[in-house]
């Protein structure tokens, strides 16, 4: 308990003014939103013209609801685990800075983490729960029940928990590499275009041929989005749910390994000029 | 414009110099880009496994008019990269300033000192869709095709290029107006797909209100479908003409609206 306050008042100050900057830099973050709601509209004509086409109403397992959930649910994910530690983590590198984050008696990582966590709480309620709602609405509307589970709702939740870390640790790794390279910028797209590929974001992973399905719901990309959104849509049950779930976790182990190994690492090697 | 293009030659043979010394940054970008388009091509294709085809177009034709798309973008992606700069941070930081006080015309002035080579990803995968599923729907173009594809793929380029002045120039009022163009040169994707599997709201939208429909899907349509060749080249000419217009009107009113920020 005692630990817990004191991590509190190490880093709710992070948390602050984390939730202060998703404010003043509202006007863009909501520009990228927009776009992926666009993003999400042509999926939707895409897939009602396929569903047409076929003239079946399941495709592949799907169906047209089930796509639907998946399709923005997906994008949704891709929000919530959004994370800023590459670019954060790699020009701090660059121009020195991060010297400020090191003498400060808190953790690298996890201060960048509290500081994410202020936009995550603005982005679950401005963005998730709407987005969440209409969604829900528009099951209820054309399955005319009520589809809503709370308890995938609560799974989903812990579930995309997991992913934030896991993309947060995988995107700080991203970041320490990244410090090799100069086009920081274009590095990122490259690193965003894969991992929406391996994580399922444009193509679901159960549409894949049968061993690469195997390999890719492995890979620790699947974790990122593909689980939480698998069982909320309850495409994940009993066993299944709790071997991924494990999954993701060991992955999230891994990562975070991995990402404290290579900063003892590069702390040695690190050198600041100037100040 | 002799000026203009003597200047421009200058400028790029200043980009190509820093290309060569930053060569991995080249690569990563231009792969980025072709990456992105490789995964919706494969999202194309197994929906292709299961279904001969979508609202009455064949694989090849969704190749063709995605493969199309991606032409105009690329050229305007590679040339006019810099008015995302503009938009996002030149206008904040009062860095404006400077185009001001040079003795050319600022738009062209923001235009000519980037060169992007990340488009090369967008094009070269356009380029190959484009001959590629030709080759496999057995298209022979003749003069007047040739003359189509070169007329829209010029003005559909001024389209998107004009989109992207008239976002970039609302920064001149508010300072910072990236997310605006983010939104606006977004919404060209529905433009990749053939629009007649939108709603009339949407395929309203597209064609006339911001007309990336005109940078793809109807000359692209034309190409494949047959029609009328000059009317298909003439509406993209006549719609990029004014949208272009209006573009400079709310670039120029931008300008004198300008103050600078920054101390």
């Amino acid at each position: 308990m005692k630990q817990f306050k004191s991590i509190k008042r190490t880093y709710g100050a992070f948390v602050n003014a984390g939730i202060q900057d998703f404010i003043a830099y509202k006007a863009s973050f909501f520009g990228f939103f927009i776009g992926e709601i666009f993003m999400c509209f042509v999926m939707y004509f895409i897939w009602k013209a396929v569903y047409a086409s076929t003239g079946r109403t399941d495709f592949m397992g799907f169906s047209m609801i089930d796509m639907m959930v998946y399709v923005f649910l997906t994008h949704i994910s891709g929000f919530l685990i959004q994370t800023d530690a590459t670019f954060s983590i790699a020009s701090e590198i660059k121009d020195g800075s991060i010297i400020m984050r090191m003498i400060k008696p808190v953790n690298v990582d996890l201060s960048i983490l509290f500081f994410e966590f202020g936009s995550k709480i603005m982005i679950i309620t401005c963005v998730f729960v709407p987005v969440m709602v209409g969604l829900e609405i528009y099951r209820y509307i054309t399955l005319g029940y009520v589809a809503f589970k709370l308890v995938r709702l609560i799974l989903f939740m812990i579930s995309i928990s997991i992913s934030y870390l896991l993309s947060f640790y995988l995107n700080l790794i991203f970041g320490y590499l990244a410090f090799y390279l100069l086009n920081i910028w274009g590095f990122g797209v490259l690193k965003e275009e894969l991992i929406k590929f391996f994580s399922g974001a444009v193509i679901p992973i159960a549409f894949f041929p049968g061993v690469v399905r195997k390999v890719f719901s492995f890979l620790p990309f699947a974790s990122l989005t593909y689980t939480p959104v698998m069982i909320y849509m309850e495409k994940y049950n009993g066993m299944k749910l709790i071997f991924n779930l494990s999954l993701q976790i060991v992955w999230l182990l891994v990562f975070i390994g991995l990402s404290r190994g290579l900063w003892k690492w590069a702390e040695k090697r690190l050198a600041v000029q100037g100040g | 414009m002799i000026r203009f293009l003597k200047l421009y030659r200058v400028f790029v043979a200043q980009f190509i110099k820093n290309l060569m010394e930053y060569r991995i940054d080249f690569l990563t970008g231009a792969t980025s880009f072709l990456i992105g388009q490789v995964t919706n091509i494969l999202f194309i294709t197994i929906i292709f496994n299961q279904i001969p085809s979508l609202a009455g177009w064949k694989y090849y034709e969704i190749m063709f008019i995605y493969g199309y798309s991606l032409l105009p973008k690329g050229i305007d992606h590679l040339l006019t990269d810099n008015l995302w700069n503009v938009a996002y941070f030149i206008v904040r930081k009062g860095d404006f300033d400077k185009y001001l006080t040079r003795p050319i015309n600022p738009l062209m002035h923001v235009i000519m000192e980037k060169f992007q080579f990340d488009a090369l990803g967008e094009l070269i995968t356009g380029i190959i869709l484009v001959i590629y599923s030709s080759i496999k729907l057995k298209l022979t173009p003749g003069f007047g095709e040739v003359a189509v594809i070169l007329i829209t793929i010029v003005f559909g380029t001024l389209i998107f290029t004009s989109v992207k002045i008239a976002c970039c120039a609302i920064a001149f009022w508010i300072k910072r107006s990236g997310s605006i163009l983010q939104i606006f040169y977004m919404s060209s994707d529905f433009a990749r797909y053939p629009i007649t599997i939108y709603n009339k709201g949407v395929r309203f939208i597209i064609s006339y209100v911001i007309p990336f429909a005109f940078t793809s899907f109807y000359p692209a349509a034309y190409l494949l479908r047959g029609g009328n060749g000059i009317l298909c080249a003439g509406k993209t000419m006549l719609i990029s003409t004014v949208i272009f217009g209006i573009s400079i009107i709310i670039w120029n009113r931008g300008i004198s609206a300008y103050e600078s920020a920054g101390s």
